[in-house]
Protein backbone atom coordinates (compact mmCIF):
# COMPACT_ATOMS: atom_id res chain seq x y z
CA UNK A 1 0.00 0.00 0.00
CA UNK A 2 1.42 3.27 -1.06
CA UNK A 3 1.71 5.63 2.28
CA UNK A 4 0.60 9.00 0.96
CA UNK A 5 0.01 10.21 4.00
CA UNK A 6 3.71 9.83 5.29
CA UNK A 7 4.74 11.03 1.82
CA UNK A 8 2.69 13.97 2.07
CA UNK A 9 4.06 14.95 4.92
CA UNK A 10 7.29 14.30 4.54
CA UNK A 11 7.20 16.74 1.15
CA UNK A 12 7.47 19.55 3.51
CA UNK A 13 10.05 18.34 5.82
CA UNK A 14 9.84 22.43 7.27
CA UNK A 15 5.85 22.21 8.39
CA UNK A 16 6.75 17.96 9.50
CA UNK A 17 9.41 19.22 11.68
CA UNK A 18 7.58 22.37 13.09
CA UNK A 19 4.38 20.11 13.78
CA UNK A 20 6.46 17.10 15.50
CA UNK A 21 8.19 19.69 17.54
CA UNK A 22 4.83 21.48 18.57
CA UNK A 23 4.21 18.14 19.77
CA UNK A 24 7.59 16.97 21.49
CA UNK A 25 6.99 20.66 23.02
CA UNK A 26 4.15 19.99 24.77
CA UNK A 27 4.30 16.79 25.76
CA UNK A 28 8.04 17.85 27.54
CA UNK A 29 5.91 20.66 29.04
CA UNK A 30 3.75 18.49 30.39
CA UNK A 31 5.90 15.34 31.35
CA UNK A 32 7.93 17.97 33.30
CA UNK A 33 5.10 20.25 34.88
CA UNK A 34 3.11 16.84 36.21
CA UNK A 35 7.08 15.35 36.91
CA UNK A 36 7.86 18.45 39.03
CA UNK A 37 4.40 17.92 40.69
CA UNK A 38 4.78 14.66 41.86
CA UNK A 39 8.85 15.31 42.92
CA UNK A 40 7.42 17.90 44.97
CA UNK A 41 4.75 16.34 46.55
CA UNK A 42 6.66 13.14 46.65
CA UNK A 43 9.17 15.30 49.35
CA UNK A 44 5.91 16.02 51.32
CA UNK A 45 6.04 12.95 52.56
CA UNK A 46 8.89 11.13 52.40
CA UNK A 47 9.51 11.11 56.06
CA UNK A 48 6.15 9.09 56.27
CA UNK A 49 7.07 6.63 53.56
CA UNK A 50 10.16 6.02 54.93
CA UNK A 51 9.29 5.41 58.39
CA UNK A 52 9.08 2.09 59.49
CA UNK A 53 5.61 2.95 61.32
CA UNK A 54 2.37 1.22 60.46
CA UNK A 55 0.05 3.94 62.47
CA UNK A 56 0.64 7.72 63.08
CA UNK A 57 -0.94 9.40 66.24
CA UNK A 58 -1.59 12.78 65.52
CA UNK A 59 -2.86 15.66 67.45
CA UNK A 60 -6.44 17.10 66.24
CA UNK A 61 -6.84 18.85 62.89
CA UNK A 62 -2.63 18.08 61.95
CA UNK A 63 -3.23 19.18 58.47
CA UNK A 64 1.16 17.91 57.70
CA UNK A 65 3.51 15.80 58.95
CA UNK A 66 5.81 19.59 59.09
CA UNK A 67 3.17 21.71 60.76
CA UNK A 68 2.90 19.73 64.01
CA UNK A 69 1.05 20.28 66.84
CA UNK A 70 2.01 18.83 70.10
CA UNK A 71 -0.02 16.84 72.97
CA UNK A 72 1.58 14.91 75.99
CA UNK A 73 4.07 12.05 75.42
CA UNK A 74 2.85 10.16 78.16
CA UNK A 75 0.09 9.43 75.55
CA UNK A 76 2.43 6.73 74.23
CA UNK A 77 1.51 4.52 77.22
CA UNK A 78 -2.35 3.78 76.25
CA UNK A 79 -0.56 3.20 72.87
CA UNK A 80 1.63 -0.02 73.79
CA UNK A 81 -1.21 -0.92 75.75
CA UNK A 82 -3.57 -1.31 73.26
CA UNK A 83 -3.71 -5.34 71.99
CA UNK A 84 -2.02 -5.42 68.02
CA UNK A 85 0.53 -2.77 68.92
CA UNK A 86 3.81 -4.17 68.76
CA UNK A 87 5.39 -0.63 69.68
CA UNK A 88 5.07 2.40 70.05
CA UNK A 89 7.29 5.87 70.05
CA UNK A 90 7.28 9.37 70.26
CA UNK A 91 8.18 11.29 67.32
CA UNK A 92 8.91 15.47 67.79
CA UNK A 93 8.68 17.50 64.34
CA UNK A 94 9.43 21.04 65.08
CA UNK A 95 11.03 23.96 63.38
CA UNK A 96 14.20 25.68 64.93
CA UNK A 97 16.87 28.08 63.58
CA UNK A 98 19.91 27.59 62.59
CA UNK A 99 22.74 29.98 62.67
CA UNK A 100 25.04 30.04 59.83
CA UNK A 101 28.69 30.83 60.14
CA UNK A 102 28.46 34.25 58.60
CA UNK A 103 25.93 35.15 61.58
CA UNK A 104 22.84 34.62 59.31
CA UNK A 105 19.93 32.56 60.51
CA UNK A 106 18.11 29.40 58.69
CA UNK A 107 14.99 27.81 59.69
CA UNK A 108 15.16 24.02 59.88
CA UNK A 109 12.24 21.21 60.15
CA UNK A 110 13.87 18.65 63.27
CA UNK A 111 12.72 15.16 63.46
CA UNK A 112 13.36 14.23 67.34
CA UNK A 113 13.36 10.40 68.05
CA UNK A 114 14.46 8.49 71.55
CA UNK A 115 15.22 5.41 69.03
CA UNK A 116 16.31 6.19 65.22
CA UNK A 117 16.97 2.98 64.61
CA UNK A 118 13.67 1.32 65.06
CA UNK A 119 11.73 3.89 62.97
CA UNK A 120 14.20 3.84 60.32
CA UNK A 121 15.00 7.33 59.98
CA UNK A 122 17.24 8.73 58.45
CA UNK A 123 16.49 5.77 55.79
CA UNK A 124 20.06 6.71 53.73
CA UNK A 125 23.12 7.72 55.96
CA UNK A 126 25.86 8.95 54.52
CA UNK A 127 28.34 9.40 57.14
CA UNK A 128 28.18 9.05 60.93
CA UNK A 129 26.34 6.45 63.00
CA UNK A 130 22.65 7.72 63.60
CA UNK A 131 22.57 6.48 67.55
CA UNK A 132 25.27 9.04 68.08
CA UNK A 133 22.57 11.64 68.78
CA UNK A 134 21.53 10.19 72.00
CA UNK A 135 25.19 10.61 73.44
CA UNK A 136 24.92 13.99 73.88
CA UNK A 137 24.82 17.58 72.07
CA UNK A 138 24.59 16.03 68.44
CA UNK A 139 22.99 16.91 65.07
CA UNK A 140 22.40 15.25 61.83
CA UNK A 141 22.31 16.66 59.18
CA UNK A 142 20.92 16.14 55.42
CA UNK A 143 23.43 16.74 52.51
CA UNK A 144 20.35 19.17 50.55
CA UNK A 145 20.65 21.32 53.31
CA UNK A 146 24.01 22.33 51.83
CA UNK A 147 22.11 24.74 49.36
CA UNK A 148 20.61 26.42 52.15
CA UNK A 149 23.11 26.44 55.30
CA UNK A 150 26.23 26.18 52.89
CA UNK A 151 28.76 23.88 52.77
CA UNK A 152 29.45 21.35 56.51
CA UNK A 153 30.85 18.10 56.97
CA UNK A 154 30.80 15.65 59.76
CA UNK A 155 32.53 17.12 63.22
CA UNK A 156 31.78 20.79 62.05
CA UNK A 157 29.68 22.51 64.43
CA UNK A 158 26.48 24.57 64.15
CA UNK A 159 24.25 26.47 66.51
CA UNK A 160 20.79 25.42 67.26
CA UNK A 161 18.04 27.26 69.09
CA UNK A 162 21.73 28.94 70.47
CA UNK A 163 23.27 25.76 71.39
CA UNK A 164 26.57 24.55 70.15
CA UNK A 165 25.75 21.55 68.30
CA UNK A 166 27.94 18.96 66.73
CA UNK A 167 27.68 17.56 63.43
CA UNK A 168 27.81 13.86 64.00
CA UNK A 169 26.84 12.51 60.58
CA UNK A 170 24.85 13.27 57.27
CA UNK A 171 21.55 11.75 55.83
CA UNK A 172 20.32 11.64 52.35
CA UNK A 173 17.32 12.05 50.41
CA UNK A 174 15.30 13.66 53.42
CA UNK A 175 13.51 16.44 52.52
CA UNK A 176 10.80 18.66 53.10
CA UNK A 177 7.97 20.24 50.89
CA UNK A 178 8.96 23.71 51.74
CA UNK A 179 12.65 22.84 51.06
CA UNK A 180 13.83 23.92 54.73
CA UNK A 181 16.25 21.72 55.63
CA UNK A 182 15.55 18.34 57.67
CA UNK A 183 18.01 17.48 60.63
CA UNK A 184 17.73 14.91 63.38
CA UNK A 185 18.22 15.28 66.46
CA UNK A 186 17.71 13.05 70.06
CA UNK A 187 14.32 13.22 71.28
CA UNK A 188 15.31 14.94 74.99
CA UNK A 189 17.52 16.79 73.25
CA UNK A 190 14.94 19.00 71.11
CA UNK A 191 12.76 19.30 74.28
CA UNK A 192 15.72 20.54 76.49
CA UNK A 193 16.36 23.15 73.47
CA UNK A 194 12.39 24.32 73.29
CA UNK A 195 11.24 23.45 76.41
CA UNK A 196 8.10 25.88 76.32
CA UNK A 197 6.79 23.95 73.65
CA UNK A 198 7.80 20.62 73.80
CA UNK A 199 8.77 19.75 77.97
CA UNK A 200 6.78 16.57 78.17
CA UNK A 201 5.65 17.10 74.34
CA UNK A 202 5.45 15.11 71.55
CA UNK A 203 4.11 15.35 68.01
CA UNK A 204 3.25 12.23 66.57
CA UNK A 205 3.29 8.83 67.87
CA UNK A 206 4.78 6.28 65.77
CA UNK A 207 2.91 2.90 65.83
CA UNK A 208 4.08 -0.40 64.75
CA UNK A 209 1.81 -3.27 64.60
CA UNK A 210 1.92 -6.84 65.75
CA UNK A 211 2.45 -9.61 63.13
CA UNK A 212 -1.38 -10.55 61.80
CA UNK A 213 -3.00 -7.60 63.90
CA UNK A 214 -6.15 -5.98 61.91
CA UNK A 215 -4.98 -2.36 61.41
CA UNK A 216 -8.78 -1.00 61.17
CA UNK A 217 -9.84 -2.52 64.85
CA UNK A 218 -6.23 -1.07 66.28
CA UNK A 219 -6.99 2.11 64.79
CA UNK A 220 -10.42 1.90 66.19
CA UNK A 221 -9.37 1.11 69.73
CA UNK A 222 -6.83 3.95 69.53
CA UNK A 223 -9.02 6.23 68.54
CA UNK A 224 -11.61 5.32 71.72
CA UNK A 225 -8.87 5.82 74.08
CA UNK A 226 -7.24 8.69 72.61
CA UNK A 227 -11.01 10.93 71.29
CA UNK A 228 -8.84 13.65 71.27
CA UNK A 229 -6.06 12.70 68.79
CA UNK A 230 -6.17 11.31 65.01
CA UNK A 231 -4.87 8.30 63.76
CA UNK A 232 -4.14 7.12 60.74
CA UNK A 233 -2.72 4.57 58.51
CA UNK A 234 0.57 5.53 56.92
CA UNK A 235 -1.20 6.18 53.66
CA UNK A 236 -3.86 8.02 55.15
CA UNK A 237 -1.29 9.85 56.74
CA UNK A 238 0.71 10.52 53.20
CA UNK A 239 -2.34 11.25 51.30
CA UNK A 240 -3.65 13.88 54.11
CA UNK A 241 -0.43 15.78 54.13
CA UNK A 242 -0.35 15.85 50.33
CA UNK A 243 -3.73 17.18 49.77
CA UNK A 244 -2.71 19.74 52.35
CA UNK A 245 0.06 21.06 50.00
CA UNK A 246 -1.90 20.67 46.62
CA UNK A 247 -5.39 22.54 48.29
CA UNK A 248 -3.61 25.50 49.87
CA UNK A 249 -0.41 26.45 48.10
CA UNK A 250 -1.85 26.78 44.04
CA UNK A 251 0.59 23.82 43.38
CA UNK A 252 -2.64 21.72 42.17
CA UNK A 253 -3.72 24.43 40.26
CA UNK A 254 -0.17 25.18 38.66
CA UNK A 255 0.03 21.79 37.62
CA UNK A 256 -3.20 21.90 36.50
CA UNK A 257 -3.25 25.12 34.23
CA UNK A 258 0.55 23.45 33.29
CA UNK A 259 -0.80 20.60 31.48
CA UNK A 260 -3.93 22.28 30.10
CA UNK A 261 -1.58 25.20 28.62
CA UNK A 262 1.33 22.22 26.87
CA UNK A 263 -2.42 20.17 25.85
CA UNK A 264 -3.70 23.70 23.91
CA UNK A 265 -0.25 24.26 22.53
CA UNK A 266 0.00 20.65 21.53
CA UNK A 267 -3.64 20.88 19.97
CA UNK A 268 -3.24 24.54 18.07
CA UNK A 269 -0.07 23.74 16.95
CA UNK A 270 -0.93 20.10 15.44
CA UNK A 271 -4.62 21.34 14.24
CA UNK A 272 -2.94 24.28 12.67
CA UNK A 273 0.08 22.43 10.57
CA UNK A 274 -2.53 19.90 9.70
CA UNK A 275 -4.89 22.35 8.35
CA UNK A 276 -2.89 24.77 6.62
CA UNK A 277 -1.13 21.16 4.98
CA UNK A 278 -4.74 20.31 3.91
CA UNK A 279 -5.29 22.78 2.28
CA UNK A 280 -2.50 23.42 0.33
CA UNK A 281 -2.92 20.04 -0.48
CA UNK A 282 -6.55 19.97 -0.99
CA UNK A 283 -6.58 19.50 -4.94
CA UNK A 284 -4.83 15.98 -4.42
CA UNK A 285 -8.04 15.31 -2.27
CA UNK A 286 -10.11 16.34 -4.64
CA UNK A 287 -7.91 13.92 -6.93
CA UNK A 288 -8.09 10.82 -4.63
CA UNK A 289 -11.91 11.63 -4.51
CA UNK A 290 -11.99 11.61 -8.56
CA UNK A 291 -10.05 8.26 -8.87
CA UNK A 292 -12.64 6.15 -6.57
CA UNK A 293 -11.54 7.57 -2.96
CA UNK A 294 -13.92 8.15 -0.52
CA UNK A 295 -14.12 10.43 2.36
CA UNK A 296 -13.05 7.93 4.72
CA UNK A 297 -9.63 7.22 2.61
CA UNK A 298 -9.06 11.17 3.15
CA UNK A 299 -9.61 10.01 6.75
CA UNK A 300 -7.62 7.61 7.02
CA UNK A 301 -4.79 9.64 5.36
CA UNK A 302 -5.35 12.56 7.63
CA UNK A 303 -5.44 10.22 10.99
CA UNK A 304 -2.53 8.50 9.77
CA UNK A 305 -0.53 11.64 9.78
CA UNK A 306 -2.14 12.65 13.30
CA UNK A 307 -0.80 9.34 14.24
CA UNK A 308 2.79 10.00 12.77
CA UNK A 309 3.06 13.23 14.29
CA UNK A 310 1.72 12.10 18.10
CA UNK A 311 4.32 9.13 18.18
CA UNK A 312 7.21 11.13 17.05
CA UNK A 313 6.50 14.08 18.80
CA UNK A 314 5.34 12.14 22.05
CA UNK A 315 8.73 10.20 21.76
CA UNK A 316 11.12 13.33 21.07
CA UNK A 317 9.41 15.11 24.16
CA UNK A 318 9.97 12.16 26.46
CA UNK A 319 13.22 12.77 25.47
CA UNK A 320 13.38 15.84 26.17
CA UNK A 321 11.52 15.60 29.50
CA UNK A 322 14.25 12.71 30.56
CA UNK A 323 17.21 15.52 29.68
CA UNK A 324 15.65 17.69 32.02
CA UNK A 325 16.41 15.32 34.66
CA UNK A 326 19.72 16.19 35.66
CA UNK A 327 19.42 20.47 35.83
CA UNK A 328 16.05 19.69 37.94
CA UNK A 329 17.95 17.34 40.70
CA UNK A 330 21.25 20.09 40.41
CA UNK A 331 18.52 22.11 41.69
CA UNK A 332 17.22 20.06 44.38
CA UNK A 333 14.21 19.07 42.68
CA UNK A 334 12.83 16.08 41.82
CA UNK A 335 11.40 15.00 38.04
CA UNK A 336 9.09 12.09 38.86
CA UNK A 337 7.29 10.25 35.89
CA UNK A 338 6.07 7.08 36.24
CA UNK A 339 5.31 4.54 33.75
CA UNK A 340 1.16 5.11 34.27
CA UNK A 341 2.10 8.77 33.57
CA UNK A 342 3.92 8.46 30.56
CA UNK A 343 1.70 5.83 29.61
CA UNK A 344 -1.64 8.38 30.15
CA UNK A 345 0.47 10.93 28.02
CA UNK A 346 0.99 9.15 24.93
CA UNK A 347 -2.36 7.82 24.91
CA UNK A 348 -3.40 11.31 25.12
CA UNK A 349 -0.67 12.74 22.73
CA UNK A 350 -2.35 10.09 20.31
CA UNK A 351 -6.34 11.08 20.86
CA UNK A 352 -5.50 15.15 21.31
CA UNK A 353 -3.44 14.79 17.94
CA UNK A 354 -6.37 12.67 16.24
CA UNK A 355 -8.92 15.31 17.64
CA UNK A 356 -6.92 17.88 15.92
CA UNK A 357 -6.76 16.32 12.88
CA UNK A 358 -10.68 16.71 12.82
CA UNK A 359 -10.65 20.14 12.34
CA UNK A 360 -9.10 18.60 8.58
CA UNK A 361 -11.91 16.32 8.75
CA UNK A 362 -14.77 18.43 8.20
CA UNK A 363 -12.97 20.42 5.71
CA UNK A 364 -12.18 17.56 3.46
CA UNK A 365 -15.47 15.93 3.49
CA UNK A 366 -16.70 18.75 1.46
CA UNK A 367 -13.89 18.51 -0.79
CA UNK A 368 -15.51 18.91 -4.30
CA UNK A 369 -13.78 16.31 -6.63
CA UNK A 370 -14.41 18.42 -9.59
CA UNK A 371 -11.90 21.04 -8.61
CA UNK A 372 -9.62 18.85 -10.53
CA UNK A 373 -11.15 20.22 -13.41
CA UNK A 374 -10.60 23.47 -13.10
CA UNK A 375 -7.00 25.49 -13.58
CA UNK B 1 -22.55 -2.67 -26.46
CA UNK B 2 -23.44 0.40 -24.99
CA UNK B 3 -21.38 0.80 -21.73
CA UNK B 4 -22.66 4.19 -20.86
CA UNK B 5 -26.08 5.94 -21.72
CA UNK B 6 -27.21 9.11 -20.72
CA UNK B 7 -30.89 10.04 -21.00
CA UNK B 8 -32.28 13.49 -21.18
CA UNK B 9 -29.59 14.78 -18.69
CA UNK B 10 -30.18 18.02 -17.35
CA UNK B 11 -28.26 20.53 -14.92
CA UNK B 12 -29.35 23.29 -13.24
CA UNK B 13 -27.57 25.59 -10.51
CA UNK B 14 -29.12 27.52 -8.02
CA UNK B 15 -27.25 31.08 -7.42
CA UNK B 16 -29.29 32.90 -5.05
CA UNK B 17 -32.74 33.48 -6.44
CA UNK B 18 -31.20 33.05 -10.00
CA UNK B 19 -30.99 29.36 -11.31
CA UNK B 20 -28.90 28.82 -14.43
CA UNK B 21 -29.40 25.86 -16.73
CA UNK B 22 -26.38 24.35 -18.11
CA UNK B 23 -27.20 21.03 -19.56
CA UNK B 24 -31.06 20.85 -21.31
CA UNK B 25 -31.57 17.36 -22.25
CA UNK B 26 -28.55 15.82 -23.37
CA UNK B 27 -28.71 11.84 -24.46
CA UNK B 28 -25.73 9.63 -25.51
CA UNK B 29 -24.50 6.36 -25.43
CA UNK B 30 -20.86 5.38 -25.17
CA UNK B 31 -20.02 1.81 -26.22
CA UNK B 32 -16.61 -0.66 -25.50
CA UNK B 33 -14.02 0.06 -27.59
CA UNK B 34 -15.23 3.36 -29.50
CA UNK B 35 -13.14 7.04 -29.18
CA UNK B 36 -16.02 9.75 -29.01
CA UNK B 37 -14.65 13.28 -28.76
CA UNK B 38 -16.90 16.28 -27.40
CA UNK B 39 -16.31 19.74 -28.78
CA UNK B 40 -17.90 22.99 -27.94
CA UNK B 41 -17.00 26.52 -27.19
CA UNK B 42 -16.09 27.44 -23.50
CA UNK B 43 -19.37 27.65 -21.10
CA UNK B 44 -21.38 25.31 -23.54
CA UNK B 45 -21.69 22.53 -20.64
CA UNK B 46 -18.77 20.23 -21.44
CA UNK B 47 -16.86 19.68 -18.68
CA UNK B 48 -20.30 19.91 -16.62
CA UNK B 49 -21.44 17.04 -19.09
CA UNK B 50 -18.04 15.02 -18.37
CA UNK B 51 -18.70 15.23 -14.45
CA UNK B 52 -21.67 14.21 -14.68
CA UNK B 53 -21.18 10.91 -16.97
CA UNK B 54 -18.03 10.38 -14.84
CA UNK B 55 -19.58 10.30 -11.91
CA UNK B 56 -18.79 13.42 -9.94
CA UNK B 57 -21.62 15.36 -10.27
CA UNK B 58 -25.41 14.38 -9.83
CA UNK B 59 -27.78 15.50 -12.38
CA UNK B 60 -31.03 17.62 -11.83
CA UNK B 61 -32.97 15.34 -14.55
CA UNK B 62 -32.51 12.37 -16.50
CA UNK B 63 -31.39 8.90 -16.47
CA UNK B 64 -27.46 7.44 -16.54
CA UNK B 65 -26.81 4.03 -16.07
CA UNK B 66 -22.99 2.49 -16.80
CA UNK B 67 -22.85 -1.13 -17.40
CA UNK B 68 -26.59 -1.08 -17.38
CA UNK B 69 -26.90 -0.26 -14.09
CA UNK B 70 -28.59 2.73 -12.92
CA UNK B 71 -26.36 5.60 -11.10
CA UNK B 72 -27.99 6.93 -8.27
CA UNK B 73 -27.22 10.62 -6.33
CA UNK B 74 -25.99 9.82 -3.37
CA UNK B 75 -22.58 10.57 -2.73
CA UNK B 76 -21.08 7.29 -1.65
CA UNK B 77 -22.77 5.43 -4.43
CA UNK B 78 -21.21 8.08 -6.76
CA UNK B 79 -17.82 7.52 -5.39
CA UNK B 80 -18.32 3.38 -5.16
CA UNK B 81 -19.39 3.69 -9.21
CA UNK B 82 -16.62 6.48 -9.93
CA UNK B 83 -14.12 3.44 -8.14
CA UNK B 84 -14.82 0.55 -10.38
CA UNK B 85 -16.10 1.61 -13.48
CA UNK B 86 -14.07 5.19 -14.68
CA UNK B 87 -10.71 6.01 -15.45
CA UNK B 88 -10.28 10.02 -15.16
CA UNK B 89 -7.19 11.83 -17.54
CA UNK B 90 -7.41 15.62 -16.13
CA UNK B 91 -6.02 18.67 -18.64
CA UNK B 92 -3.33 19.70 -15.68
CA UNK B 93 -2.32 15.89 -14.71
CA UNK B 94 -3.41 16.25 -11.20
CA UNK B 95 -0.61 13.56 -10.18
CA UNK B 96 0.39 12.96 -6.84
CA UNK B 97 3.45 15.23 -6.21
CA UNK B 98 4.72 13.31 -3.24
CA UNK B 99 4.68 10.40 -5.14
CA UNK B 100 7.12 9.25 -8.19
CA UNK B 101 5.23 7.84 -11.19
CA UNK B 102 4.90 4.43 -10.00
CA UNK B 103 3.36 4.95 -6.85
CA UNK B 104 0.88 7.25 -8.37
CA UNK B 105 -0.38 4.45 -10.64
CA UNK B 106 0.00 2.01 -7.68
CA UNK B 107 -1.97 4.70 -5.27
CA UNK B 108 -4.82 4.42 -7.32
CA UNK B 109 -5.13 0.51 -7.63
CA UNK B 110 -4.88 0.64 -4.29
CA UNK B 111 -7.77 2.63 -3.84
CA UNK B 112 -9.47 0.50 -6.30
CA UNK B 113 -8.98 -2.55 -3.66
CA UNK B 114 -5.58 -4.06 -4.99
CA UNK B 115 -3.21 -3.97 -2.72
CA UNK B 116 0.39 -5.71 -2.22
CA UNK B 117 2.83 -6.68 -4.71
CA UNK B 118 0.40 -7.45 -6.94
CA UNK B 119 -0.88 -3.86 -6.99
CA UNK B 120 3.03 -3.16 -7.67
CA UNK B 121 3.12 -5.48 -10.56
CA UNK B 122 0.55 -3.96 -12.22
CA UNK B 123 1.43 -0.65 -11.67
CA UNK B 124 4.68 -1.35 -13.34
CA UNK B 125 2.86 -3.30 -16.16
CA UNK B 126 0.62 -0.46 -16.73
CA UNK B 127 3.96 2.11 -16.76
CA UNK B 128 5.26 0.14 -19.33
CA UNK B 129 2.09 -0.08 -21.29
CA UNK B 130 2.40 3.85 -21.84
CA UNK B 131 6.37 3.47 -22.31
CA UNK B 132 7.26 4.83 -19.02
CA UNK B 133 8.44 1.77 -16.84
CA UNK B 134 12.61 3.38 -17.52
CA UNK B 135 10.97 6.58 -15.60
CA UNK B 136 8.90 5.09 -12.48
CA UNK B 137 10.81 6.33 -10.19
CA UNK B 138 10.72 9.69 -10.93
CA UNK B 139 8.56 12.54 -9.21
CA UNK B 140 6.12 14.25 -11.48
CA UNK B 141 8.38 17.66 -11.32
CA UNK B 142 11.32 15.63 -12.85
CA UNK B 143 9.17 14.49 -15.81
CA UNK B 144 8.34 16.45 -19.20
CA UNK B 145 4.70 17.18 -19.83
CA UNK B 146 3.85 14.57 -22.01
CA UNK B 147 5.27 12.02 -19.61
CA UNK B 148 3.28 13.24 -16.63
CA UNK B 149 0.40 12.99 -19.19
CA UNK B 150 1.18 9.34 -19.62
CA UNK B 151 1.62 8.53 -16.00
CA UNK B 152 -1.77 10.07 -16.02
CA UNK B 153 -3.43 8.14 -18.49
CA UNK B 154 -2.06 4.73 -16.75
CA UNK B 155 -3.15 5.43 -13.47
CA UNK B 156 -6.83 6.23 -15.66
CA UNK B 157 -6.39 2.40 -16.69
CA UNK B 158 -6.04 0.92 -13.36
CA UNK B 159 -8.29 -1.91 -12.84
CA UNK B 160 -9.67 -1.80 -15.94
CA UNK B 161 -12.44 0.82 -16.02
CA UNK B 162 -15.19 0.44 -18.67
CA UNK B 163 -15.31 4.19 -19.13
CA UNK B 164 -12.32 6.70 -19.49
CA UNK B 165 -12.94 9.81 -19.71
CA UNK B 166 -10.34 12.36 -20.46
CA UNK B 167 -10.51 16.79 -20.18
CA UNK B 168 -8.46 18.16 -22.59
CA UNK B 169 -5.97 15.87 -22.39
CA UNK B 170 -3.46 17.64 -24.55
CA UNK B 171 -4.03 21.31 -23.70
CA UNK B 172 -0.70 21.76 -21.68
CA UNK B 173 1.18 19.73 -24.52
CA UNK B 174 2.76 21.05 -27.20
CA UNK B 175 1.37 19.93 -30.53
CA UNK B 176 3.90 16.98 -31.36
CA UNK B 177 3.66 15.66 -28.11
CA UNK B 178 0.04 16.03 -27.79
CA UNK B 179 -0.69 14.02 -31.05
CA UNK B 180 1.38 11.35 -29.72
CA UNK B 181 -0.56 11.46 -26.47
CA UNK B 182 -3.76 11.24 -28.02
CA UNK B 183 -2.36 8.01 -30.73
CA UNK B 184 -1.39 6.64 -27.29
CA UNK B 185 -4.44 7.03 -25.35
CA UNK B 186 -6.62 6.03 -29.10
CA UNK B 187 -4.37 2.66 -28.89
CA UNK B 188 -5.00 1.64 -25.40
CA UNK B 189 -8.50 2.53 -25.68
CA UNK B 190 -9.19 -0.09 -28.80
CA UNK B 191 -6.61 -2.53 -27.66
CA UNK B 192 -8.25 -3.15 -23.98
CA UNK B 193 -12.38 -2.39 -25.65
CA UNK B 194 -12.78 0.33 -23.36
CA UNK B 195 -14.96 3.44 -24.20
CA UNK B 196 -13.02 6.67 -24.57
CA UNK B 197 -14.76 10.22 -24.05
CA UNK B 198 -12.43 13.23 -24.89
CA UNK B 199 -13.55 16.75 -24.26
CA UNK B 200 -11.27 18.97 -26.24
CA UNK B 201 -11.36 22.80 -27.96
CA UNK B 202 -8.74 21.06 -30.44
CA UNK B 203 -10.08 20.05 -33.70
CA UNK B 204 -7.18 17.91 -33.89
CA UNK B 205 -8.04 15.48 -31.34
CA UNK B 206 -10.75 15.03 -33.68
CA UNK B 207 -8.55 12.85 -36.09
CA UNK B 208 -8.05 10.21 -33.48
CA UNK B 209 -12.13 9.96 -33.19
CA UNK B 210 -15.26 7.30 -34.57
CA UNK B 211 -17.86 9.54 -33.58
CA UNK B 212 -17.66 13.79 -32.57
CA UNK B 213 -20.29 15.05 -30.74
CA UNK B 214 -20.91 18.95 -30.37
CA UNK B 215 -22.43 20.40 -27.68
CA UNK B 216 -23.55 24.48 -27.73
CA UNK B 217 -25.67 25.87 -24.71
CA UNK B 218 -26.70 22.83 -22.94
CA UNK B 219 -27.20 20.83 -25.99
CA UNK B 220 -25.40 18.10 -28.07
CA UNK B 221 -25.99 19.02 -31.61
CA UNK B 222 -27.15 16.38 -33.96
Amino acid sequence: MVDLALKILLHDKLRFTITVAGVAFAVALVLSQVGLFFGLLSNATLTIRHANADLWVTSHNTPNVDFAHQFPETYVNRVRSVPGVARAGNLIVTFMNITLPNGAEEGGVFYALEDFGAWNLPWTVKEGDIQDLRRGEFIFLDESAKRRLGDFATGDYREVQHNRLRIAGVSQEAKSFTTTPVSFIDFRRAQEMNPDLLKGNTSYILVKLAPGADAAAVKAELHRRLPFNDVYTSNEWATKSEAYWIKNTGIGLNAFLAVFLGVLVGVVVVAQTLYTSTMEHIKEFGTVKAIGGSNADIYRILARQATIAAVLGFLLGLGLAFAQKPAVEAMNLKLIMPASTISVVAVGTLLLCLASAMVSFRKVANVDPGLVFRS
Amino acid sequence: MAVLEARDITKTYQEGVQETTVLRGVSMDLHAGEVVTLEGPSGSGKTTLLQILGCILSPSGGDLRIQQKPVEGRSSHLAAVRRRNIGFVFQQFNLFPSLNALENVQYALNLKGLKGPAAKQEARALLDAVGLLDRAGYLPRDLSGGQKQRVAIARALACKPAVLLADEPTANLDSAVGAQILELFRDLAKRENRALLVVTHDPKVRSIADRVLQIHDGRLRP
